[in-house]
């Protein structure tokens, strides 16, 4: 019973009405009220909340799920998925202890080759994906294991320390009192929302998200797009696995078990569609706040952990089911 | 003649001395049917992936080695209670005499234990108890306790025995086991420092056994404690200890805390050791040295020696004033006096 509305009335109110509920802006408006409203409840739970030092923890443990998810945003708008991001940022930290320690490397030397050995592994799961055409969740969970393993392998089971200065800077560090962490998000997310929405690239991964056969008809690059999306999603994973190794001053082949599955709630909770050609980068900002808001209210307001969880897992179903909602309230208001 | 006499008459004293003796001796050989001149004992590890894991692994082969009859056939349990059973069915099928369990899975455990009862085989469990099997492992309550009386005796030297806040980084989802340790290490805290924190200001936070999730929930928590300028932390391990500090440091607030932990691994001792440290120390679980408790008691149990049903880690609290004493080789820059 979808597009029934006839011309003359999609001039009416009730077509506006439609056209207002199937707005993505609406999405990622929906999403900021829900997180003000969040807010509020922890503010009048807990004094503490609304303080500047919990603004700066908050801003300082937000860097690594918000920029994992720059890349996650990507892959899930051309359709794919990437599970491999948490093996694989635990795999620059790993790569970049070992050269410091072991092979005497400058740590600042260290740290990009840990960003290329991730890059590569981006590049190769693109390849398996765009190239050899191997399903994306196949590709990845086979990346995840071989990636975590060779964490393992390097490190041979071991957390190394990685006290310097200067490279704790990246996840400790301020500038005017702003973490240097959330400068960098910023930055991050500044330049990718000017790619996807000012460039064709950008343009292009929504039309392929959308149909890849059709995008290929049209003159898209499928292939080639599909490998720069994984090999970014692998490059900013690693990235983020240096914030974690910079703020814990360690890093361990454990680390960013699980970072996955909390990067794509905190992208699925903004808005990105599953089945790709939807989704936006404010939409995944926001969601990224939800997720590291309710942690810290749930932390500080001490509610028991097994209750987070579960807390946590509802509001993403509570917010992905009122979405759908809308959506179907679309179709009966007459959107597209 | 007379001192022939003399020697026939204590031969036959003897002889009577020695009559029943013989058949005990005789019916002790017929008892222990697993008593052998060489064993060989099967050994199935929890997993290969962790650094303790492998320590326990290396002592083992190396006690066997010292006793000089014992072959170690060696399994990985992978985590996974199906893969154990799948080890356990392996050894048997090899005909050892013993076996070493250290599996993690509890509905397993009893039906691992049922083919090894069948088979006559003595079993030997570590860390987690499994009903037949004699148990080796931690003495939890009393390796926390161990870290708890050592940061009680801290704050008494040096914050006048008065701490404003402590942050428990337990392990909830993981069971008696790790709670056992936390118990050990709150109590312990508490009964030694002169003015106990107060119920409100004892912060329960699960760690998930990270020190990711340690550095977030710490993070999270030292705001709602902005007051609070001794601190201290007790930890589920030394992972978690390390997230710990590293929140109290980002947070600039790491002259406020002091730490303990659990395990003293190298990543641990790197911590305790450096300039200006808040990780206290850690008790130490030294798995390294379990094989020669395990090896010697396997032997008892083949050879029908009493063994207790419980063998327990030699635990020591390892901090700055010890560590030398057991590591020396591992920190020489520390170590050597300059």
């Amino acid at each position: 019973m979808q597009n029934t509305a006839t011309p003359a009335q999609s001039k009416g109110v009730i077509p506006k009405i439609g056209r207002w509920l199937r707005g993505e802006r609406l999405t990622t408006l929906n999403l900021f009220v829900s997180f003000i409203i969040i807010c509020i409840i922890f503010a009048s739970q807990s004094e503490f909340f609304l303080t500047l030092e919990n603004f700066a923890n908050i801003g300082r443990t937000l860097g690594v799920v918000s920029i994992v998810s720059i890349g996650m945003t990507l892959v899930l708008i051309t359709g794919g998925v990437d599970i491999s991001v948490g093996s694989v940022a635990a795999l620059s930290g790993v790569v970049a202890s070992i050269l410091w320690l072991n092979f005497g490397v400058p740590l600042f030397l260290a740290t990009l080759l840990g960003l290329l050995a991730c890059t590569v592994v981006g590049f190769l799961n693109g390849y398996m994906i765009a190239i050899v055409k191997i399903n994306p969740l196949i590709t990845t969970l086979a990346s995840f294991s071989i990636v975590r393993g060779l964490a393992f392998v390097l490190s041979n089971g071991q957390t190394n320390q990685l006290n310097d200065e200067a490279f704790k800077f990246l996840g400790r560090g301020e500038i005017g009192g702003v973490p240097v962490s959330l400068i960098l998000l910023i930055v991050l997310y500044i330049v990718f929302f000017v790619v996807m929405h000012f460039t064709h690239f950008g343009r292009n991964l929504y039309a392929i998200g959308g149909s890849a056969d059709a995008s290929r008809l049209a003159g898209i690059a499928v292939r080639r797009h599909l490998l720069i999306v994984y090999t970014l999603s692998a490059f900013l994973a690693g990235l983020g696995g240096i914030i974690i190794a910079s703020q814990l001053a360690s890093s361990a082949p454990r680390a960013a078990t699980g970072l996955e599955f909390t990067v794509i709630a905190a992208v699925v909770l903004g808005g990105t569609s599953l089945s790709g050609g939807k989704g936006s980068l404010i939409g995944t900002l926001v969601g990224v706040f939800i997720l590291r808001v309710l942690d810290n209210g749930l932390v500080q307001t001490r509610v028991s952990s097994f209750y987070q969880d579960v807390i946590s897992g509802a509001v993403l179903l509570l917010a992905v089911g009122f979405d759908q909602i809308r959506l179907k309230l679309t179709s009966t208001f007459g959107g597209k | 003649m007379k001192l022939l006499r003399k020697f026939v008459l204590l031969t036959v004293l003897l002889g009577i001395v020695a009559m029943p003796l013989a058949p005990v001796t005789y019916a002790q050989a017929q008892d222990c049917p697993t008593a052998k001149d060489n064993y060989v004992i099967g050994f199935a590890n929890l997993t290969e992936d962790i650094v303790f894991t492998q320590l326990v692994r290396e002592g083992i082969l190396a006690a066997a080695e010292e006793a000089g009859n014992v072959e170690i056939v060696l399994a990985d349990n992978q985590l996974d209670g199906a893969t154990a059973l799948a080890n356990a069915d392996n050894f048997i099928a090899q005909g050892v005499d013993g076996v070493i369990e250290f599996q993690t899975d509890e509905a397993f455990g009893n039906v691992i234990m049922s083919r090894f009862r069948r088979e006559g085989m003595p079993v030997i469990a570590i860390d987690i108890p499994m009903p037949g099997a004699t148990f080796f492992g931690a003495d939890n309550y009393l390796a926390g306790r161990l870290a708890g009386e050592a940061l009680g005796e801290w704050v008494n030297a040096n914050w006048d025995g008065e701490a404003n806040a402590m942050l428990v980084l337990e392990l909830p989802q993981s069971g008696p086991i790790p709670a056992a340790r936390m118990q050990g290490m709150e109590e312990g805290f508490q009964e030694t420092v002169n003015t106990p924190v107060a119920d409100e200001m004892i912060f329960r936070l699960d760690s998930k056994n990270t020190q990711e999730e340690s550095f977030q929930v710490v993070s999270d928590t030292l705001p709602t404690i902005p007051d609070a300028e001794k601190i201290v932390a007790i930890t589920i391990n030394d992972g978690t200890a390390l997230g710990v500090i590293a929140a109290a440091e980002a947070a600039g607030r790491a002259d406020q805390i002091m730490v303990v932990g659990q395990g003293a691994d190298p990543s641990g001792q790197e911590a305790m050791v450096a300039e200006n440290s808040r990780y206290l120390g850690a008790t130490g679980y030294f798995p390294e040295l379990y094989g020669f408790q395990i090896i010697p008691a396997m032997i008892d149990l083949l050879e029908c020696n009493a063994v207790p049903p419980a063998i327990y880690v030699n635990h020591v609290f390892i901090s700055q004033d010890n560590i030398c004493e057991l590591y020396s080789e591992e920190w020489p820059a520390f170590c050597t006096p300059s």
